[in-house]
């Protein structure tokens, strides 16, 4: 690790991440300030009760009307872990990949510093990144917490439900960034990533409501984010460990292979 | 601990699987010595730039040996902060600004002294408050000057280090490389541009298909060429006189319009025998063209280990050791 290259990776893309923080925690916030509205003993709650079970399984519509079940199903159900995947494949994808691709990998490897030691250093970065985007989102739901009338929901739930989606993003990014790392190709990253991001979502949502296929949920990155409901039970270690255990497989393997093989020249010199 | 800053003995690289893979090295040998301006020159596709990328440890050998100040390129991180490297078309992240950057490049060679950057910024006429997206490539290039100069280093690698930049820059860029040279750094560059190679290097190495053919004395090389000579003369002249000249060939007069005439020719070697034939004449103007570093190649392609080309003892007593601009296995050994 080289505090350095992280800390400047960290200012070069100040903009971009905090623009990513900041818009993926209003999307939450939005959701969240809609609860006295939405949820509890509204409307609509009664009649998404009354959806099929297998569509509110599909679509974590359950238990609508409670605060944890509106959390679950529409605040951290679909649009925050989607836009927070879809950051994070990006800036995964990014940190070796789209610097390699660009052409400018050459001039920091020209100096010394060892090829582990950017990679790592960079994938640090966009784990920052990912932390501080949580960071923000659970201070503004903390924030909001009493204004928009969701007190029923405990604060140690709400962060653990927090560290779950910043585990999730970080797997989701350490995804991007291995594929990136190894192949040194940005859009074999960017697909790759946002292809598993879109079978997790699969396998967690629909597939399991097919007769026989009930086991796929268990393999699902999406499982081990929201399947245990954290906003009920708090942390699931064993769901948290495999977020980890995954992101830190691809990233060793992407930054293994990154430093044995050739940096592309990149650009359009032959 | 060698007596070579650079040192490669059969060096092969390959790319690619080995049914569409290309060979850019088939066994370079060469060695460059401590403190000298070494130019490494080749057409385009030649292997210059795996050359110098194999050098940095951004691709791999995929055969033979490669030392680079005494250590091999791939486990010599601490070794690569006693080298600047600039590349023709600088690459830089442009959402920094020229401070910003050039601080950072600094701190990652255990810190470069604020004074010494703006020293050298302020040499290039370069403003380093701007963003660097915004620059031109000409002002983006000297950011990539002076982040390759700026720490003094042991040994500079320099992969067509003047392109983009105009030709006052040229020359300002010519004198650092000298500055450089005489400071006892060593420069390693590959070059397009025959008078920065002319004034900076004292030998050069040319490539070709990825083998070195031969290791030369730039003056040597040069005067070894031909030139295209051009000369008007007030008055009819008798082209008796020149095409038995040494060194002259293709001899042509034609005459011109007012009365004069006009001799053209190639010359080779020495102008003295033409320019005392010359003097018996009025001349009304003379033109001799430099020749192109391709047209360099040319001739010292065409001519074998016993033409005219630059084999010869060089004027220090040990000149190129080559077998011939087709020998394989050159060991190319500057003085």
């Amino acid at each position: 690790m080289n505090s350095t290259v992280l800390r400047k990776y960290l200012t070069d893309s100040r903009r971009a991440f905090l623009g990513w923080a900041l818009s993926i925690t209003a999307v939450a916030a939005m959701y969240s300030s809609m609860w006295p509205v939405m949820g509890g003993n509204s409307g609509l709650a009664t009649a998404i009760d009354s959806f099929p079970k297998a569509l509110r399984d599909a679509f974590h519509l359950q238990d609508y009307g409670t605060v944890a079940g509106y959390f679950g199903s529409t605040v951290f159900g679909l649009l925050v872990p989607i836009l927070l995947a879809v950051f994070a494949v990006s800036a995964g994808a990014r940190a070796i990949a789209g610097d390699e691709e660009a052409g400018t990998l050459d001039l920091v490897l020209a100096h010394p510093v060892g090829r582990v030691q950017l990679a790592v250093s960079r994938w640090l970065a966009v784990l920052a990144a990912i932390l501080l985007a949580g960071a923000v989102l659970l201070l503004v739901e903390l924030a909001i917490r009493v204004p928009a009338g969701f007190t029923d929901l405990g604060m140690a739930n709400l962060a653990a439900m927090v560290l779950q989606l910043v585990l999730f993003g970080c797997c989701f990014a350490s995804i991007a960034f291995g594929i990136g790392a190894w192949t040194g190709r940005r859009t074999y990253a960017i697909v790759g990533g946002a292809y598993l991001t879109v079978v997790a979502y699969l396998c967690d949502s629909f597939l399991p409501q097919i007769n026989g296929l009930h086991w796929t949920q268990y393999f699902s990155p999406f499982h081990w984010y929201l399947g245990g409901e954290p906003l009920v039970n708090g942390v699931q270690w064993t769901h948290c460990a495999l977020l980890a255990g995954v992101g830190l497989a691809f990233a060793a393997i992407g930054i293994h292979g990154f430093s044995r093989r050739d940096i592309a020249q990149g650009g359009w010199r032959g | 601990m060698t007596d070579f800053a650079i040192e490669a003995t059969g060096l092969v690289k390959r790319y690619g699987n080995a049914r569409t893979g290309k060979t850019a090295l088939a066994g370079l040998d060469l060695a460059v010595p401590h403190g000298q301006v070494f130019g490494f020159l080749g057409p385009n596709g030649a292997g210059k730039t795996t050359m110098i990328r194999l050098l940095l440890d951004l691709i791999r050998p995929t055969s033979g040996s490669l030392r680079i100040l005494g250590a091999d390129p791939r486990d010599s991180t601490k070794t690569r902060g006693r080298i600047g490297y600039l590349a023709g078309d600088f690459r830089i992240d442009g959402r920094q600004t020229g401070h910003e950057a050039l601080t950072y490049l600094g701190e990652l060679r255990g810190g470069v002294p604020a004074a010494r950057i703006t020293e050298l910024a302020e040499r290039l006429d370069l403003d380093l408050s701007r963003r660097i997206g915004t620059l031109s490539k000409g002002n983006r290039q000297k950011i990539g000057v002076v982040q390759a100069f700026m720490h003094t280093p042991e040994l500079l690698v320099l992969d067509e280090p003047t392109s983009g930049l105009d030709p006052f820059l040229q020359q300002r860029f010519v004198e650092m490389v000298q500055e450089a040279g005489g400071n006892g750094q060593t420069v390693f560059m590959s070059s397009h541009v025959l008078s920065e190679v002319q004034q900076t290097c004292r030998r050069v190495g040319i490539i070709r298909e990825g083998e070195l053919v031969t290791v030369a004395d730039v003056e040597r090389l040069r005067q070894s060429a031909h030139r295209t000579i051009e000369i008007a003369f007030a008055s009819k002249i008798d082209i008796s006189v020149f095409d038995r000249l040494p060194g002259l060939q293709n001899v042509a007069v034609t005459a011109t319009a007012d009365g004069g005439s006009v001799l053209r020719a190639i010359l080779t070697g020495s102008p003295d025998p033409l320019l005392k034939a010359t003097a018996r004449f009025e001349a009304t103007s003379l033109l001799a063209e430099e020749p192109e570093l391709e047209e360099i190649f040319f001739t010292f392609y065409e001519h074998g280990p016993h033409g005219t080309g630059p084999h010869g003892t060089g004027p220090h007593g040990t000149g190129p050791h080559g077998t011939g601009p087709h020998g394989t296995g050159t060991k190319g050994q500057a003085s």
